[in-house]
């Protein structure tokens, strides 16, 4: 027999899923950069939330639960769109030249001294959003929510090795879009 | 493998503290012998760290105007389905007492729960796109007299989700406008979504491409959803709810969409 949640719990985890919006819509923005695409994902993650609202446990992160909604559903729309291989193929070039063009000449400031001089948001942003789908979107799991490598795995579907690789990468290509920022600055 | 790529591929786990501590010390020694790791190494760290430091404050970002309002409607409508489908069940369970009429109450239970089934599921398709209706109308409807060509619209669906649709054009009869197109997302795929203005009234074409849903006709959130199905596409026409001067036009839209 199905399992039901009582009417007053259906209450309280409508209004537990709107207290969120804000999180599920920053991250939508970053992952579509895109008002209008954002607004669709985060309602898109509400009506599912709603239509399987049956399989969340309670005692959980429902915050986590909704972002794992909200990245499969935008994991699946790359993947509809060809944006997902086409991020892929770009993949060892655009590290290959971000690795080159990293000479020593704009290593003069250390990364260290980089973080010191307190990177603004805005410039996070932006660069952010010059990252590949792909890539982007594991930092942000890793790093922005914190989800563990085995979960980020699980959402995206990929083996956790490929998880790595991504964070790993990301990481380095974000560091090295700051840099051109601040080297245009 | 080499002993620079072992350290690349563990470095993600270096920079994130959770390597077992003789793993770490291996790698440490690597990164002081060896100049281009320990640069990777020195930058998934500062990329790491700039992203943990500004984490929280990369997850606040002003809502637009009207996200929370349709998100709270889609609450209302979730919970309103949900809510039906609660009353059903003290019904069966008080007049479970003879076998045999155990049996019939079971058997109706159960197409009534498939049916509210089908109802909440069509009530959340209702809603979602309603919301989708007004978002669309509010940040793209093109000015007030402007016409799309409904053979343009047709080639970019075409084009976009490789399958043809026929887009009922403007009709003076009816007076109805073809005003646009856009691709509008729905589960996981993207919904061609036509729009219309009819008496001046924003009104809204959904097209399921690979779908097969029963008519249904329902209200939600102020807008009347009329849903069916043709030759494996299910279509949506959302229309302002309480006017009654669109019928002929909802007709006219229901008869030539395919």
């Amino acid at each position: 027999m199905f399992r039901r949640r009582q009417p007053a719990d259906a209450d309280t985890f409508g209004a537990e899923i709107l207290r969120y919006l804000e999180p599920l819509y920053a991250t939508a923005l970053r992952l579509t950069r895109n008002r209008a695409d954002a607004e669709d994902l985060v309602q898109d993650t509400v009506v599912k939330a709603l239509r399987f609202s049956d399989r969340f446990e309670r005692g959980t992160n429902l915050r986590a639960w909704l972002s794992t909604i909200l990245h499969n559903t935008w994991r699946n729309r790359l993947r509809d769109a060809g944006r997902e291989a086409a991020a892929i193929e770009v993949d060892s070039s655009l590290v290959e030249e971000a690795e080159a063009t990293a000479d020593d000449s704009q290593r003069a400031e250390t990364p260290e001294q980089l973080l010191l001089r307190n990177t603004l948001d805005a410039d996070l942003r932006a660069a952010l959003d010059e990252l590949p789908d792909i890539f982007r979107q594991a930092v942000w799991l890793r790093d922005v929510e914190e989800f563990s490598y085995a979960e980020i795995a699980k959402m995206l579907d990929v083996p956790i090795g490929t998880v790595m690789s991504r964070i790993s990468r990301g990481r380095r290509l974000l560091l090295d879009q700051l840099r051109k920022t601040k080297a245009t600055a | 493998m080499s002993e620079c790529r072992q350290t690349i591929d563990s470095l993600p786990a270096f920079a994130d503290g959770l390597l077992q501590p003789d793993e770490r010390r291996a790698i440490e020694r690597h990164l002081a012998a060896c100049p281009p790791c320990r640069r990777l190494a020195d930058d998934e760290r500062s990329g790491r760290r700039v992203l943990r430091h500004a984490a929280s404050t990369l997850l606040v970002e002003p809502l637009p105007p009207g996200l929370q309002g349709r998100c709270e409607a889609l609450v209302r409508a979730g919970q309103g389905s949900r809510a039906a489908l609660s009353d059903m069940r003290p019904w069966w369970r008080v007049r479970l007492v003879p076998v045999l009429l155990a049996v019939v109450v079971m058997i109706f239970t159960a197409s009534a729960f498939f049916s509210l089934a089908t109802r909440r599921s069509d009530a959340l398709l209702a809603a979602q796109l309603t919301a989708d209706h007004s978002k669309c109308f509010k940040l793209f409807a093109p000015a007030a007299g402007v016409t799309a060509d409904p053979q343009n619209i047709e080639h970019v669906l075409s084009e976009q989700y490789g399958r043809n649709v026929h887009v009922p054009p403007s009709s003076t009869d009816d007076d109805i406008q073809l005003i646009g197109a856009r691709r509008c997302l729905y589960g996981d795929g993207l919904v061609p979504h036509v729009m219309y203005r009819v008496h001046g009234q924003d009104v809204s074409l959904f097209v399921l491409p690979g779908t097969e849903r029963k008519p249904d006709d329902l209200v939600t959130l102020g807008h009347r959803s009329q849903i069916w199905s043709r030759d494996g596409t299910t279509f949506v026409l959302v229309t302002p709810a309480d006017t009654g001067d669109l019928a002929g036009a909802s007709r006219y839209v229901m008869r030539e969409a395919r």
